[in-house]
């Protein structure tokens, strides 16, 4: 009996509230932005494991995995203003497709002149506990035994490789400022992208898995196997963080 | 009218899952791990459990995570020197003892685990232990309906996910607490309860050669430390320097708490010795220095044969018969 009188007085609470706030004009979908990824090797698509590509070194070698994950968005406002966006969390994996399709929700309305992100998880997440969606560590995107997330990872074969499987693993990871892997990217937008009510723009981008033997020039022969932390995992994480380009966007 | 829909929503979130008192010690600091993230819940505590005694979370349905943290043992393996797991496969470490975890910062013998909600990833996924595909394990749970059941019970819904799943594991292993031994008596002066002449006497020798790094009142500082135990080339086992990376951290390995210590043999990261005397034998006359070995044990610790005899009889007073025998704790059986 209680709980009803109760619930008839929320009930009449909300329409109450509602009649004072009035209907809100329609504000169509909530303003977002849609980035959508293209996996290349040099100029061209990147094909895991069909096609041999040659590196830096020349050494011949095939491609079976990429992963990285992408967080800590924000947008620089023609004006300057930097608006960081709200947590979001995404792990692109070249061979799932819906997941070279993100999407960033609640951003103000405005114009932006450029777009930053980090090639990673930030460090409070890598010491945060058990954590949910794209951060669950059944990805195996997560060190078991010295704990901190995966930021990118490589995977393939080279004839370079003097093992049995012939396998490289590059396991790019570390939190910790004496071995962080941390990357900022920061890129500029070809032109002013406007983000407003009703609009679904889009950025598109390319990753380039060849950046990730350049500058610094990394051989299979040299670097066959990154598993944990350390001058391997910066060495190849400072040449990756290149990897972004816009190459277009769409109002 | 507002404060009456307030009061209404009050009424209507006592429906959740029924909380979980957790009686933490006075004498103990406060814990580490933060209960906010993950409230205590009587479903939760019980699903925790259920899992950490279910030998289907391993590869073959062999092993369960109370295979080898028994609790007679202090939730250690008895009689086991090194971890071993599925297909006979076996580790290079000794199990480590489960009690008052929510006041450890980081876990294993190296320190590499930074949070207690992602402790029981290692074991459930070594491939010298539980050796499970995370995923699929996952997948296999959510076949199962009393899984789902117990789910929906401590999260409201029937969602199996590994973060709910890590928090159940931890709300059972929170409730791991030791801290009733006849030490702890003694501590807060229960009345009629006080050391014997022997017991005192291994007291004093405690606090004069053991407590710089097995602070009361967990008996450890949590630090990691070199104490010269000789490095054995079979096992490789570099310590904390796996973890770290620096040649500082060599040999060196997380001081365990001597809490219930005479009922968790045997002793070490790698569980060489058996019986408590060949450990005071050790530090007596044992220690092999290297560049990393601790300055506090570098020469040794002297231990007559007496002293070895008292500290005996204090350690034994570290046994927590009420944690050992806790029938909260004890292994559920899994149909």
């Amino acid at each position: 009996m209680i709980l009803r009188i109760f619930v008839s007085y929320a009930c009449w609470f909300l329409v109450v509230t509602m009649l004072f706030a009035g209907a809100p004009a329609d504000p169509g979908p909530v303003p977002s932005l849609q980035l959508s990824f293209t996996h290349l090797m040099g100029q061209q698509p990147l094909v895991r494991k069909a096609v041999t590509y040659t590196n830096a070194s020349g050494e011949t070698f095939t491609i079976s995995r990429f992963r990285y994950f992408l967080s800590n968005f924000s947008l620089e406002a023609v004006n300057g203003n930097v608006v960081t966006l709200p947590p979001a969390y995404f792990l692109v994996d070249d061979a799932i497709d819906s997941s070279k399709n993100i999407r960033l929700d609640s951003i103000p309305a405005g114009e932006y002149k450029s777009i930053r992100f980090l090639i990673g998880v930030d460090s409070i997440r890598n010491v945060s506990g058990a954590q949910s969606g794209a951060l669950a560590v059944e990805s195996g995107m997560f060190w078991t035994w010295n704990s901190g997330y995966i930021m990118a990872q490589i995977e393939g074969h080279s004839a370079a490789v003097n093992t049995p499987m012939q396998e490289f693993l590059f396991h790019c990871g570390g939190y910790k400022t004496k071995d962080g892997v941390l990357k900022y990217v920061t890129l500029p937008l070809p032109q002013p992208l406007t983000i407003a009510a009703g609009k679904q723009p889009r950025i598109n981008l390319t990753a380039d898995v060849e950046k990730w033997f350049l500058p610094d020039t990394v051989s299979f022969k040299k670097i066959t196997v990154i598993m944990a932390p350390g001058v391997k995992a910066r060495q190849v994480a400072g040449n990756y963080q290149h990897m972004f380009n816009i190459t277009g966007i769409s109002n | 009218m507002l404060a009456l829909v307030q009061a209404g929503a009050k009424k209507r979130a006592v429906k959740g899952p029924e909380p979980f008192l957790l009686q933490l010690p006075a004498h103990f600091p406060r814990p580490v791990y933060d209960f906010t993230r993950n409230p205590l819940t009587k479903p939760g505590v019980a699903l925790g459990r259920f899992m950490f005694y279910d030998y289907r979370l391993s590869q073959d349905s062999t092993v369960s995570c109370g295979f080898c943290h028994q609790q007679f043992a202090a939730f250690g393996h008895f009689d086991h020197a090194l971890a071993h797991g599925v297909a006979g496969q076996q580790g290079i470490r000794s199990v480590p003892v489960l009690f008052n975890m929510i006041w450890q910062r980081a876990f294993m013998w190296d320190g590499g685990v930074n949070h207690l909600e992602i402790q029981a990833l290692t074991p459930l996924t070594d491939h010298n232990e539980m050796a499970v595909d995370l995923k699929e394990l996952i997948q296999k749970m959510r076949t199962d309906s009393q899984y789902k059941s117990m789910f929906k019970a401590a999260f409201g819904t029937e969602e199996i996910t590994s973060e709910r799943m890590f928090k159940a594991f931890t709300q059972f292993i929170a409730t791991m607490v030791s801290a009733g031994s006849k030490y702890d008596s003694v501590m807060l002066k229960v009345p009629g309860v006080a050391f014997t002449a022997e017991e005192n006497a291994g007291y004093t020798i405690f606090q004069e050669k053991c407590a710089a790094c097995h602070k009361e009142p967990l008996f450890t500082d949590l630090t990691y430390r070199s104490n010269g135990l000789p490095y054995l080339p079979a096992l490789n086992d570099i310590g904390r320097m796996k973890i770290t990376g620096s040649t500082d951290d060599n040999l060196r390995f997380k001081v365990p708490s001597l809490r219930n210590i005479l009922k968790s043999a045997p002793y070490m990261h790698d569980g060489r010795f058996f019986d408590i005397f060949q450990v005071f034998d050790f530090y007596d006359h044992g220690v092999k220095v290297t560049p990393t070995t601790d300055p506090l044990v570098k020469q040794g610790i002297p231990l007559s044969d007496q002293e070895k005899r008292q500290l005996y009889f204090f350690l034994n007073t570290l046994t927590d018969y009420s944690f050992l025998g806790n029938a909260s704790l004890s292994e559920v059986r899994i149909e």
